[in-house]
């Protein structure tokens, strides 16, 4: 049990994080970001780059893989989302332009990283174990508490600093907050950027931990939609719900239906179509979108 | 008493029809100008084109000798304009204090916004009885009151009021009237009120402007419009 609740947990916040950076970029723009799995794989590259191959320290990685991704944000809100959104009302749309930024980015990753999985040395060693009922790497603590402690960090900055709450203004009512002085084009930019930075943060922490591959895009993808379906699109207090309870899910079932073959994500699926046919908004959102 | 707001000759459209045939209105520092008319006049219009919210098609708009139009709505509100939009337009799921903070997003010295917002907390006590509460959650009154509070923690020089009185209960849009007078004699700020109450927004203005499909029909000192015979046939009839 014990077990369960704790690799629950840590899976959990790392979710939370990928998720938040989703919803954070559909409130703000309206825009479902179907590239975000590809800047968590491009996160977790980075962060190999620079710890295994020019063998820097792994925070270094995990700074690198924030900036890089922040800017790959902002290029792709200043250049291509900004200019399609100007241009056309339908939101098809910006659903396709992050389409085609997943596959070239991917493309990218190939050519610039290899098909290869990946993975980085070990940052801290030993296991914790308490008498057996909960066993835990401490790198995984480690990772685990790093990332909790980033979304308590976020929602603090949402929730307290003057761009967190222009973010949340302009996320609820845009021709309000641009009454109040909110420069639309310069936050939105400034929120993508928030958005795929969490993602490649949460790649840096992971490629410690699971290794990275180009493959794990898509996945990765699919999983941030089911949460923030779970939770309710555009809320961030669904997002972290999202997370975590998806990051329990998967915990719960690796353990108990782990007998019965790969079922965890199928029953997954089956258990969200149910919950979404009864209640399409997720457990925080709003009826209205 | 210098003249704050110039608005001459504005065109404007929306979707190819016009919203404004050549519109002229002006505004004096410490003046109070009532737009009247019935829906689709073209009162909002005016508003949303001061803003910035709307492009002109042509004309021209002034404010404090420089020129307003083609300037970016966040840039319009650190030039000393503030509006109040049509329906309250609060951020539903923000505190009353995100909300009001909201206001003074513009301004960057601490305590002069400390000072602002209590102020304001002291004109509208009700808001500090809220003060946590999320603003969706107000009242319709309450909500309004929470927006010209919002629109004040800009510091304004030129308040733009769209409908203050529209869906709010009858008895509070007195309310709402006085704390309007009271704003404009003690923050000493000029106040463009658009308004299909016509009897109140006459009442409270020195100046008002009648608008019917997108052009200035009568204008003129808002006591003479009120005993005009045309202002009582066409927007003060129904009203008691």
């Amino acid at each position: 049990m014990e077990q369960i609740l704790a690799n629950g947990l840590y899976l959990g916040a790392q979710y939370a994080l990928i998720a938040l950076g989703l919803t954070l970029i559909f409130s703000l723009m309206n825009v479902l970001n179907f590239a975000h799995g590809q800047m968590y794989v491009m996160g977790g590259f980075v962060t190999y780059t620079v710890v295994a191959q020019f063998g820097l320290p792994f925070i270094v990685g995990l700074l690198a893989s924030a900036v890089v991704l922040a800017v790959i944000g902002a290029v792709c809100e200043r250049f291509l989302f900004r200019t399609v959104i100007k241009r056309s009302k339908r939101e098809e749309s910006t659903m396709l332009l992050a389409a085609g930024i997943a596959f070239f980015l991917d493309a990218v990753i190939l050519l610039v990283f290899g098909e290869k999985q990946r993975g980085v040395p070990k940052i801290v060693d030993g296991v914790f174990n308490w008498d057996m009922r909960l066993i835990m790497p401490y790198d995984r603590i480690l990772i685990g508490a790093l990332a909790i402690a980033m979304v308590v960090g976020f929602i603090l900055f949402m929730q307290y600093s003057r761009t967190g709450r222009a973010m949340r203004a302009l996320a609820q009512d845009r021709m309000a907050a641009q009454l109040m002085g909110v420069d639309v084009d310069r936050y939105s930019m400034i929120g993508f950027a928030l958005g795929a930075m969490l993602a490649g943060i949460v790649g840096g922490l992971l490629v410690t931990i699971t290794g990275i591959n180009l493959g794990m895009g898509g996945p990765t993808s699919v999983k941030a939609f089911l949460m923030i379906m779970i939770g309710g699109a555009g809320v961030i207090s669904g997002a972290i719900a999202g997370g975590f309870i998806l990051g329990m899910m998967e915990s719960i079932g690796l353990t108990l239906l782990a007998a019965y073959g790969d079922v965890t994500y199928l029953a997954i699926f089956a258990t969200l179509l149910v919950f979404l046919a009864i209640r399409p908004q997720g457990l925080m959102g709003k009826p209205w979108g | 008493m210098g003249q704050m707001l110039n608005f001459d000759n504005v065109e404007l459209f929306y979707d190819h029809v016009y919203a404004l045939k050549g519109v002229s209105i002006d505004l004096n520092e410490g003046e109070t100008v009532a737009l009247i008319g019935a829906n689709g006049a073209g009162k909002s219009s005016i508003l949303r084109a001061i803003t910035g919210l709307r492009k002109i098609k042509s004309g021209r708009i002034d404010f404090m000798g420089e020129r307003l139009d083609g300037t970016a709505p966040a840039d319009i509100v650190r030039k000393g304009i503030a509006m109040v939009p049509e329906g309250r337009r609060v951020f539903p799921f923000m505190s009353v204090k995100d909300n009001l903070l909201m206001g003074a997003f513009t301004r960057s010295d601490k305590a002069d916004i400390a000072r602002t917002l209590d102020s304001i907390l002291t004109r509208f006590p009700r808001l500090k009885e809220r003060y946590n509460q999320q603003a969706g959650t107000l009242s319709g009154g309450e909500q309004q009151m929470m927006v010209i509070g919002r629109a004040l923690m800009a510091k304004p020089r030129l308040l733009l009021l769209d409908e203050p009185s529209l869906g709010i209960a009858p008895k509070l849009v007195q309310d709402i009237a006085r704390a309007i007078v009271a704003i404009s004699r003690d923050e000493k700020v000029s106040v463009l009120l658009v308004e299909q109450n016509s009897r109140m927004a006459l009442s409270i203005s020195n100046r008002a402007y009648a608008l019917s499909t997108g052009s200035v029909v009568l204008s003129g000192e808002s006591k003479a419009l009120m005993n005009d015979d045309r202002i009582k046939a066409a927007y003060l009839g129904g009203e008691v």
